[in-house]
C-alpha cells in the first residue's frame, strides 16, 4: 500500500469516527462481503426443460423487440447460416464500401461456415483469432461483427458478451451491425440468475451487458438508433430439437 | 441581483427551454414516480439505500478491496486526495504516454475537477463523445442536465452549430445530425490515445468499475484507446456483484426509465497481451476531493449515498422551472442544491439551498430515498447560524435580528395585536385593485418584486374563532354529523 492510500483511508476512517492509524481488514468484518446462497438459483436454471427454455425465449423476444433487436429462432446451425447470409447480403456497408464479416472465435460461429458461402461475391469473412495481429483492422473495416454471447437474460433482453481470448470487445462495437448467435439453453430468466452464474467469471478483465442497439435522445428527446455503437441487433437463438448440449449454460458459464 | 437569480430569469425568459423541461419532467419525472408505485419488489429501494449507508460506514475496508483485486489485475490505483492530486496524476499518466488526444465518456467528476482545461492546456486535445456533452463542448456551453445535458438547446440550434463548426448543410433533422456526429467522433475515438471516464459503481469484491452508457460512446473510449484512465468519486463503490445487480437497477431505472441501459461495461485492469484490443494501461483514480468531509458529518453524510441518476431533476418544481445553468456548478437540481455547497463552500452557494421548495418531491423520486429536504434545511440552518464544521459566516445578520425582533413580538400578545392593527392601516396605500399588494417599500421590496403578497386578513384567526364560536361550546356534536 502506497503512502497516498495509506493517508487517504486514514482520513475516512478519522471521519467515521475510527482510529486512523490502525488498518481494519476485511477478514474482521465477514459479513460486509457476504451474498446469499445461490444453490437453489443453480439448481433452478441446471434443471430447466426444454418447454420452460421455451418459454424465456418467448419472454426475451417479446422484451427485445420493444429494445429494437431483430430476432430470429432457428433450430441448426445451418438455418443460423441462412440468416446470417442473408443479413449480409442484404444490408450495405456504413463506412466503406467493401463487404467485411468478423467473427469471435467459437465453435457456434465456426458451425455457420461462412467463408465458404460466398465464394463468387466479394465478401470477406475474417475471425477473431488471437494470434492474429491484424484483429483490430479487420474490425474496423468490417460492417458486420458476430458473436456468441455466454448468458441471455431474458427479463431485460440483455447479451452478457465476456471478454475472452479470440473474442475481443470490439467485435460487438466496431461495426455497424450486431449478429449474436446464442443456444437457447443460454438463456436465463433474470438478472438475479445472470450475476449467480457470472461470480465464476469475476476474475475477468472485461465484460459487458447489451440490451439493444446503441442509441440516443440527446437532441431533443428524439430517439436515435446508432449513436456509437451498432445500430443494429440480430440475435439468432438456437433452439435444436435434440436435447444434447442441453446443460451448456452450466458448463459454459458456471 | 446575483446570477442565480440571472440565470433563473433568464431561463424562465425562455419559452424553448422552457417546453423541453416540462416534457422531460412531463415523461421522467413521472414515469419514476410510476415505476416505484408499481415495482414488484417494494423493498429493494430500502434495501439498496441500508446497503449504500452501511458501505459508507465501511468505505475504508471497500477501497482496499476494490484497489486490491484492480492492482492484482495489473491495474493501476491512485488515491488523490484533492481535485489538483487527480488532475496532476492524470497529466502525468498523459504525458507518460506521449498523449495527444483524449476522448472522453460523460463524467461528472471530470468536471468537478476541472480537469478538461488542465489537459488542454498542456496541449493535448479533449474531445467529448457523449453526444449531448460533444454539442455542448461544440457550442462553448455548459450542461444544464445531468442525464440529457444539451436539454436547453433545440434542434435547430443544433442543427445550426453542426453546419458551422462541422462544415455541413444546415439540417434539423435529428437522425442526421447524430449520423454526422457518429462519423465525426468514430475518427476521434478510433485515433485517440487515452480514453478518460467517470464511474458509476464499483464492485469491492470482484474488482471491476463499472459504467453505464446507451450510445456506446464510453465502450468506445474504454475499448480503443491504449490508455483508459478512470476518475471515481469514493463513495461510488459497492461490496458485492449482489448489491451491483439491485443498485445498477435502480441507477438506470431512476434515470431514464430502462431495466438496463444499453450497455453496462465492467473493466478491471488492463487488457491481457494478447487481446487485440482493450487498453494496455488501467488507472483508477479515487478521488476525495471534499468527501471525507461530508462523511465525517452524520447530519450529511446520507448525501453520498447518491447514485447521480439525475431523476431528483425530473421532479423538482425548482429545476422544472430555472433549468440547470442557474446552479452554476457541475452539479445541478436538488442533488446539485445539497452536494455542490458541501463540496464547494455553502456561503459560496448560498442561493442553491435558498431556491429549493422543501416540497419532498426529490426525497419521493430518489431511488435511495435520500432525504434532500432535510439536508436542504440544515444548510439552510448552517447559513442562518454560522457554523465552524463547514466554515460558514452568518449569511444575513440583518435576517437574524429580524426573526428575533419577530420572537420579542409574537410571544407578547397584546404587543403583537396592536401592531397587526397598525400594519393593516398602513399596508391600505399598497393595496391594488386586484386586492393584493405588489410593491413595497426600501428593503421590504425584495419580497414582492418577483411576486405579489396578499394582504393581512381583516381579522386574524383568532378573532374570527372567538367570534364565532365564542357562545357555542357545545358545537362537536352537530360537526361531527355533518362530517358523516
Ligand atoms: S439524490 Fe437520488 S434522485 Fe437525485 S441524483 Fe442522487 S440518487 Fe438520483
Amino acid at each position: 500500500m502506497d503512502h497516498n492510500q495509506a493517508f487517504f483511508l486514514g482520513n475516512i476512517r478519522t471521519a467515521l469516527g475510527e482510529a486512523p492509524h490502525s488498518e481494519r481488514v476485511k477478514s474482521m468484518f465477514p459479513k460486509l462481503f457476504a451474498s446469499p446462497d445461490t444453490t437453489e438459483i443453480r439448481q433452478k436454471i441446471a434443471g430447466r426443460t426444454v418447454a420452460e427454455q421455451d418459454e424465456l425465449v418467448e419472454i426475451f423476444l417479446k422484451n427485445g423487440n420493444s429494445l429494437n433487436i431483430c430476432s430470429h429462432i432457428v433450430a441448426s446451425s445451418d438455418a443460423a447460416a441462412a440468416v446470417v447470409v442473408e443479413l449480409i447480403r442484404s444490408k450495405e456497408p456504413e463506412f466503406n464500401h467493401t463487404k467485411h464479416v468478423i467473427g469471435h472465435d467459437h465453435p457456434d460461429i465456426a458451425a455457420l461456415q461462412l467463408w465458404k458461402r460466398f465464394n463468387r461475391e466479394a465478401v470477406t469473412v475474417h475471425t477473431a483469432f488471437n494470434s492474429d495481429r491484424q484483429v483490430q483492422e479487420k474490425t474496423i473495416a468490417s460492417f458486420i461483427g458476430i458473436t456468441a454471447p455466454t448468458i441471455g437474460v431474458a427479463d431485460s433482453a440483455t447479451l452478457i458478451q465476456l471478454t475472452e481470448p479470440g473474442r475481443p470487445r470490439s467485435t460487438s462495437l466496431l461495426p455497424s451491425i450486431h449478429i449474436a448467435i446464442m443456444r437457447r439453453e443460454h438463456i436465463v430468466a433474470d438478472l438475479q440468475e445472470a450475476y449467480t452464474l457470472l461470480r465464476g467469471r469475476a476474475h475477468l478483465d472485461s465484460l459487458v451487458f447489451i440490451s439493444g442497439p446503441s442509441k440516443t435522445a440527446d437532441i431533443e428527446a428524439h430517439m436515435v438508433h446508432g449513436a456509437h455503437g451498432p445500430r443494429e441487433v440480430h440475435l439468432i437463438i438456437l433452439a435444436e430439437p435434440s436435447a444434447a448440449g442441453s446443460d451448456a449454460a452450466t458448463t459454459e458459464a458456471a | 441581483m446575483n446570477d442565480y437569480s440571472k440565470e433563473a430569469q433568464k431561463a424562465l425568459a425562455s419559452p424553448r427551454l422552457q417546453a423541453s423541461l416540462h416534457t422531460l419532467q412531463d415523461r421522467f419525472g413521472k414515469g419514476a414516480m410510476a415505476l416505484w408505485a408499481n415495482m414488484e419488489d417494494q423493498e429493494m429501494r430500502r434495501r439498496v439505500k441500508k446497503s449504500r449507508l452501511k458501505n459508507l460506514e465501511h468505505l475504508d475496508i471497500l477501497l482496499a478491496e476494490l484497489a486490491r483485486n484492480v492492482r492484482a489485475r495489473g491495474g493501476k490505483v491512485y488515491f488523490a486526495e484533492t481535485a489538483q492530486d487527480a488532475i496532476d496524476y492524470t497529466l502525468k499518466v498523459a504525458r507518460d504516454n506521449k498523449v495527444k488526444r483524449v476522448v472522453k465518456g460523460k463524467s461528472m467528476i471530470s468536471m468537478e475537477i476541472g480537469i478538461d482545461p488542465a489537459l488542454e492546456e498542456d496541449g493535448i486535445e479533449v474531445v467529448e463523445t457523449d453526444l449531448g456533452e460533444y454539442i455542448i463542448q461544440l457550442a462553448g456551453d455548459k450542461p444544464s442536465h445531468i442525464i440529457a445535458p444539451c436539454i436547453h438547446m433545440d434542434r435547430k440550434q443544433i442543427g445550426q452549430l453542426f453546419a458551422e463548426k462541422l462544415g455541413m448543410d444546415y439540417t434539423d433533422d435529428p437522425p442526421t445530425l447524430t449520423m454526422a456526429a457518429r462519423k465525426e467522433l468514430r475518427e476521434k475515438l478510433l485515433s485517440a490515445d487515452m480514453g478518460l471516464t467517470g464511474c458509476n459503481l464499483a464492485c469491492a469484491e470482484t474488482g471491476h468499475i463499472s459504467l453505464v452508457s446507451n450510445e456506446g460512446n464510453i465502450r468506445m473510449a474504454t475499448t480503443m484507446p491504449p490508455v483508459h484512465v478512470a476518475l471515481m468519486g469514493m463513495e461510488r463503490i459497492v461490496a458485492t456483484l449482489e448489491e451491483h445487480r439491485e443498485t445498477v437497477q435502480l441507477l438506470t431505472r431512476g434515470a431514464a426509465l430502462q431495466k438496463l441501459s444499453t450497455y453496462v461495461s465492467f473493466t478491471g485492469g488492463p487488457s491481457s497481451a494478447d487481446d487485440p484490443d482493450g487498453p494496455k494501461e488501467f488507472h483508477l483514480v479515487i478521488i476525495d476531493n471534499g468527501r471525507a468531509k461530508i462523511l465525517a458529518d452524520p447530519e450529511f453524510r446520507e448525501v453520498l449515498a447518491c447514485i447521480r441518476c439525475g431523476a431528483c431533476l425530473n421532479i423538482c418544481p425548482v429545476y422544472g422551472r430555472i433549468g440547470g445553468h442557474a446552479y452554476n456548478s457541475s452539479y445541478c437540481g436538488p442533488i446539485g442544491a445539497v452536494i455542490t455547497p458541501l463540496l464547494d463552500g455553502i456561503n459560496k452557494h448560498a442561493d442553491l439551498c435558498k431556491g429549493e421548495t422543501l416540497c419532498g418531491a426529490c426525497k419521493d423520486i430518489c431511488p435511495v430515498q435520500i432525504d434532500l429536504p432535510r439536508m436542504l434545511a440544515a444548510l439552510r440552518q448552517k447559513l442562518a447560524y454560522a457554523s465552524d464544521r463547514w466554515d460558514t459566516r452568518q449569511h444575513n445578520p440583518a435576517e437574524a435580528y429580524g426573526f428575533t425582533i419577530w420572537r420579542l413580538i409574537i410571544t407578547r400578545k397584546p404587543l403583537y395585536r396592536s401592531l397587526l392593527k397598525i400594519g393593516r392601516l398602513f399596508q391600505r396605500v399598497f393595496i391594488k385593485k386586484n386586492n393584493m399588494i405588489s410593491s413595497m417599500a426600501g428593503i421590504a421590496s425584495g419580497w414582492t418584486d418577483g411576486r405579489d403578497l396578499p394582504p393581512i386578513a381583516k381579522k386574524t384567526f383568532t378573532e374570527l374563532w372567538e367570534e364565532k364560536y365564542r357562545n357555542r361550546q357545545a358545537a362537536a356534536a352537530p360537526e361531527t354529523e355533518e362530517n358523516q
